[in-house]
Formats: C-alpha cells, sequence, structure tokens
C-alpha cells in the first residue's frame, strides 16, 4: 500500500508521517518511508540524529524521476543500498526535489 | 518517483510512507511523484492558507486519479472541529481524524526528535484512528 502524506509546509506532515508510519510498525508490519523534501527532516522525527541522517545516500535520479529504474539494481537492492532503517523500525530513503532532478 | 513507486516496491514493504515536500509538482500528470499512490492524506491546519493548499491539492490528486483523497486536521484546538468539517464537506473528501495540538509535539519538534514513548498519547490515539480508517477503506475497495 502505497501512502502519500501531502500539505502544506509547517501543517505537521513530517511528524505525522513519523507517527503513521510507527504505528504500522507496532502492527507488525513492513515499512519504508520516502522523505522528498530537499531539507529532510523525517530522519529525525524517526530517531536519527543529524550525523546519521546526512549519512543517507540520495536515491539517484534515474530511480527518482525515471519510467522503470535503469534496470541495473532490483527494488530490494535499491533498498539496501540507500535505506537506513531507523530506531523505529522504519526503513528510510531520501528523494530529491523533482524540481532539481530536472525533466529526467 | 514512478519507478521507485511502482508495482515492485509492494513486494518489499507492506507499507511505502512519502513525506512529500510542500508544493504541488509532485502531483503533475507527467512524472507525477505521487502517481501511484493508493492514498493521499491532505493534511491541514486552522488556517486559511493551509486550507486552499488543501483544496488545489486535492483537485490535482483527483484528476491524476488517486483513489482515496483523505483530509486530515492537526494542530487543531477547541472548536476547530466543525472548520475542519466543514472544509472536508466543501471539498467532497473524507475528514480521516483530527489531530489536537499537543505540547509534547512542539517539545519534541524544538529538539528535533522523536516524540518519546508516552509523549503525545492524545496525538498517538488519534494516529491510531487515522490509520484504522484507511485501512478500513482500502479493505472495502478490495473486498
Amino acid at each position: 500500500m502505497k501512502l502519500g502524506i501531502v500539505g502544506k509546509g509547517g501543517v505537521g506532515k513530517t511528524t505525522l508521517s513519523a507517527l503513521i508510519a510507527q504505528e504500522y510498525v507496532a502492527r507488525g508490519l513492513r515499512v519504508l518511508a520516502i522523505d522528498t523534501d530537499s531539507n529532510p527532516n523525517l530522519a529525525f522525527s524517526l530517531g536519527l540524529d543529524a550525523e546519521q541522517a546526512d549519512d543517507i545516500p540520495l536515491l539517484p535520479r534515474s530511480v527518482v524521476v525515471g519510467k522503470g529504474g535503469d534496470g541495473s539494481m532490483t527494488t530490494a537492492e535499491l533498498i539496501n543500498t540507500y535505506g537506513a532503517v531507523t530506531p523505529s523500525q522504519v526503513t528510510l530513503l531520501h528523494a530529491m526535489r523533482i524540481t532539481q532532478a530536472g525533466a529526467g | 518517483m514512478r519507478s521507485v513507486l511502482g508495482a515492485a516496491i509492494d513486494e518489499q514493504a507492506d507499507v511505502t510512507l512519502v513525506d512529500m515536500e510542500a508544493g504541488l509538482e509532485h502531483l503533475s500528470r507527467s512524472g507525477g511523484t505521487l502517481a501511484y499512490a493508493d492514498v493521499l492524506l491532505v493534511i491541514m491546519e486552522p488556517s486559511r492558507k493551509s486550507i486552499l493548499t488543501a483544496g488545489r491539492t486535492i483537485v490535482l490528486a483527483e484528476e491524476l486519479g488517486i483513489p482515496r483523497v483523505y483530509g486530515v486536521g492537526n494542530k487543531a484546538q477547541e472548536g476547530d472541529r466543525e472548520f475542519f468539517e466543514e472544509v472536508c464537506a466543501e471539498y467532497n473528501v473524507p475528514l480521516a481524524g483530527i489531530v489536537p495540538a499537543d505540547a509534547d509535539v512542539i517539545e519534541a519538534d524544538r529538539r528535533g526528535e522523536l516524540l518519546a514513548p508516552g509523549e503525545g498519547q492524545a496525538v498517538r490515539d488519534e494516529v491510531t484512528r487515522i490509520v484504522d480508517f484507511v485501512d478500513h477503506a482500502l479493505v472495502g475497495i478490495a473486498g
């Protein structure tokens, strides 16, 4: 199930995203969270510190805007390579914003 | 994120949650980041600006064909329930929940940390109800 959290800046998207992700973990589900903000903060709400958050590699542009990835990695490999397991047991990915990624 | 959010990710995670940057370009038809979302939660606070953004977002989400678009009120004070209910009625989207303003959440934000266990219980309780709401909506469609 793919769940998008949207809204104006400052309404509390990140805090609610973290709490919703943790609620699904508490229900025994495997949860992947993707932060698309160019200044990502979800990492903190999932329990990482600034240094750990900075260490999470950005998903490559081809994966973010491509039509089917570049075929060099499976989805599982992508998550293993770019995902960070957080203290709240949510796996976190960092994706750059579309406008910076270009039109593809 | 079309490719990341394509079908294959559902094999790797039961729930993939996308915390979107502010802005509406992720809802564009060409390569919109949320083209494959099953559920969209549109977060609002009791402010006119956030409501206007929500309205534009809901229109785009429906054009994009996202099947379940729900409103969520956040930072609610006494008396805001009616405000959020009226807004969702106007936009013709179900209201998935109303999350109260909470001092623990503000303090955790200030620290830049995870909300500690036991903190923000009223907020957690409402998040539980919102997740129940989403789950019931999905079961209803699938069944």
